[in-house]
């Protein structure tokens, strides 16, 4: 369960937030939400997919670490190390709600910093202290400050990216069939990927206007994060032989 | 030389001259959503600016969603623009006898069609669970108010087959916009004065009331009952079928929901009168009630006074409120719908009460038909025509006879109109034939004669055993296909229950569509 509240420094002066990596704290997850920004940095370690929101059929690019629920390949003995952390995961338990707010007589909706007080990374004993002792904000919640607001930013321009890429036929689904050291077979399904016949039939001004956007570098990246299902082959393989022995 | 058809003019501006203009632009016109140019045919479609469009609300066979995605509008615009929702197929109630008894006639073919016919395998069941229970999870789904897919399918794609309820004026309204718009179509509002004629008896010319002649190769007669060029310029016949379906009459009207999240029903209503039936069609923003009836069998007051009592026990209070419509229509259609370059298509070809919502279906058929005979040479006119009325003709009586039975099996005798349905002078050979077959076998494809057919041997097991029809037990059960059945019967039965946890209400999916859209793809 979460209980989402507004953040403030009288409430939640005390508060302190673990920013180590584990199930416990809910990173045992199988894809996570990334947007064109991020995907230079993600696509350096994970495959980028998209996924559609069950809630609201809304497409998402997500940043995939394991073959099925609940699997997160890249967190190995509760550790997350050597890998870039895509920001919708470093998030946690941080959110934007928003607020509207009543300034001149107009109503402004505006993006306040929100805390999930059920996390388990939220205490009062260790990890990142949120204000310094007289109620002023922490480097730490500066950072989370500046991260939420990239994430928001980042999520709407990730809406007008997929519109286009819809618009322009740019999307597929496909169907992921693995085979593993042991011999089992499986299949990944759900999960949409660009269309390459699409993209090389692209007329010149539609690739123009991709490029000026800054899609054109983000869909080659998406491209190229393919090889990762490699790297999530040979994990996947290690934990097998790891359980085995 | 040879002149192959390339101009065609459409008369009429209603459901179905729009959707003939869109498909056949769509098909020859354009290509991913680009016009071809030059264009392959120049479409004209005339409207006289005084005439309205009739309107009601309406049901579509799931072919819609084919013809919609085909001529390039997305399902989202679609729904929200023509206060649409989704029909998984209709529900009869009180049809067999008068005392609370329904049945549904689902959208989706029985469980295992493409394995094996499955219904024989039923029959031993028959006083445990209802045939359209046993094969298809879509009854209950329906009834319990579901949607037949999730936000997350893709637009036309589905989970449970279905068409559409629609508001038959904003329909038109779109599928002119996009035809014009998107299409190409030239649209035309002008009253024809006068049509003049060739040497050969082809029509040559079209004269509006400024004046204006507008030539073509073909003309296409979408100006409804009126039947300006097919009914009265060229006098074709007309069989009239009243002697078989008597219904002539209709009272309609446009009910509110009493709140605005109330339940959207996802199937077509149809409850059974003693001299008629009343459908009930729920679209978005209201619900489009009517009383469908023989003029011979009841009075204007008394269609009325029985449609009053319905809305009442459908917990409708205030009825003067509302917006009271009376339709009369002469059941039946003309002995061909093709003449020479004429061709006719929706109700100027034909029209019979919409028990099974056939008349958009039918709009679609003729439309496609014509399409693939284009490009046409002008000395073939004569072959295609023929071609095209046979299988219109045969699509006449099956829907007749098809809808005919909804009668011939009901056990009502409340009024001299059920007691003159099942006399046998008024039920067509064939029929008698068939229902007398199926005391001893369940109606199967080798039963309907042709191939091209709008109802299959499901629909007719759908209504035959709706109506409990005692179709003999087969003695002669092969013990593995028994095993097969029994199977399919436990799927079924396993998909209604995942598919009960993972389908949305069906308001609810409409509502979201309004905020998200589906996806394309």
């Amino acid at each position: 369960m979460s209980k989402h509240v507004l953040l403030n420094s009288v409430e939640h002066l005390d508060l302190k937030i673990i920013t180590s990596r584990g199930a416990e704290f809910g990173d045992n997850v199988w894809f996570t939400p990334t947007f064109p920004q991020e995907f230079r940095s993600v696509q350096a370690h994970y495959p980028i997919f998209f996924h559609k929101d069950a809630a609201t059929g809304q497409f998402f690019s997500v940043a995939v670490f394991g073959f099925t629920h609940q699997e997160n390949l890249f967190l190995q003995d509760n550790n997350w190390q050597g890998y870039y952390l895509p920001l919708t995961v470093r998030r946690h338990p941080f959110l934007i709600g928003k607020q509207a707010v009543v300034e001149d007589g107009v109503e402004h909706i505006q993006h306040m910093i929100h805390l999930d007080l059920d996390s388990p990374r939220v205490n009062k004993e260790q990890g990142e202290a949120l204000f310094l002792p007289l109620g002023g904000s922490s480097p730490y919640l500066d950072d989370v400050s500046a991260m939420l607001q990239t994430i928001h930013q980042g999520l709407q321009d990730n809406t007008a990216f997929i519109d286009l890429l819809l618009q322009h036929k740019l999307l597929e689904s496909f169907t992921l069939d693995i085979q593993l050291d042991d011999g089992s077979k499986h299949q990944m399904m759900g999960f949409y990927t660009i269309n390459e016949d699409s993209l090389a039939a692209l007329p010149a001004e539609v690739l123009a206007q991709l490029h000026n956007q800054g899609y054109l570098e983000a869909i080659y990246m998406a491209i190229a994060s393919q090889s990762n299902i490699r790297s999530l082959l040979r994990l996947k393989n290690q934990l097998n032989a790891s359980t085995v022995a | 030389m040879d002149t192959v058809i390339k101009q065609i003019v459409i008369v009429g501006g209603g459901t179905a001259g729009w959707l003939t203009a869109a498909i056949l632009a769509a098909d020859h016109n354009a290509d991913q959503g680009r016009l071809l140019t030059p264009a392959t045919l120049q479409i004209t479609l005339i409207e006289s600016p005084d005439i309205a469009s009739i309107g009601v609300g309406e049901g579509t066979w799931p072919s819609m969603r084919n013809t919609l995605q085909r001529i390039g509008i997305s399902e989202t615009d679609f729904l929200n623009s023509c206060d649409a929702s989704f029909k998984q197929g209709s529900q009869f109630i009180n049809w067999c006898t008068n005392t609370t008894d329904s049945y549904f006639h689902p959208f989706s073919l029985p469980i295992g069609t493409a394995e094996m016919a499955i219904c024989p395998y039923w029959l031993p069941f028959r006083q445990q669970v209802a045939f359209a229970d046993a094969v298809s999870p879509q009854p209950r789904l329906c009834a319990a108010g579901l949607a037949p897919k999730q936000i997350s399918t893709a637009e036309y794609s589905f989970i449970n087959n279905y068409g559409y309820h629609l508001d038959a004026g904003k329909f038109s309204n779109l599928l002119q916009q996009h035809a014009t718009e998107k299409l190409g179509v030239h649209h035309v509002k002008a009253h024809i004065a006068q049509i003049t004629n060739n040497a050969n008896g082809d029509i040559a010319t079209l004269v509006t009331a400024d004046g204006t002649v507008i030539s073509a190769n073909l003309f296409i007669d979408c100006s409804g009952t009126a039947s300006l060029l097919l009914g009265k310029h060229y006098a074709v016949p007309f069989v009239p079928q009243q002697h078989r379906l008597f219904n002539d009459s209709a009272l309609a009207l446009q009910v509110p929901y009493d709140q605005p999240d109330a339940a959207i029903a996802s199937c077509t209503v149809s409850t059974a009168q003693p001299s008629g039936w009343v459908w009930d069609i729920g679209l978005q923003s209201r619900r489009g009630v009517g009383h469908v009836y023989s003029s011979a069998h009841c009075s204007d007051e008394q269609a009325e006074q029985q449609l009053q009592r319905y809305l009442h026990q459908s917990g409708v209070t205030d009825t003067a409120q509302l917006n009271w419509r009376k339709l009369s229509f002469k059941p039946g259609h003309y002995n061909k719908c093709w003449h020479h370059n004429c061709v006719a298509i929706g109700m100027a070809a034909g029209f019979i009460e919409p028990l099974e919502a056939s008349a958009l279906a039918l709009v679609e058929w003729s439309a496609n038909y014509l399409s693939a005979q284009l490009p046409l040479p002008v000395s073939l006119l004569t072959l295609a025509a023929e071609r095209m009325n046979q299988a219109f003709t045969r699509h006449w009586q099956q829907i007749i006879e098809f809808l005919k039975l909804h009668y011939v099996l009901s056990k009502r005798s409340d009024h001299a109109y059920w007691h003159d349905h099942r006399e046998s002078s008024s039920i067509p050979e064939p029929l008698q034939q068939l229902v007398q077959l199926w005391q001893h076998k369940v109606p199967s494809a080798q039963d309907i004669t042709h191939s091209d057919v709008l109802f299959p041997a499901a629909s007719y097991q759908y209504i035959v055993y709706g109506m409990h029809m005692n179709t003999q037990p087969y003695s002669h059960l092969k013990p593995s296909l028994v095993q097969q059945a029994d199977q399919l019967f436990a799927e079924n039965a396993k998909r209604r229950a995942h598919q009960a946890a993972a389908l949305p209400d069906n308001r609810q999916l409409l509502n979201k569509i309004r905020q998200y859209g589906l996806p394309p793809i």
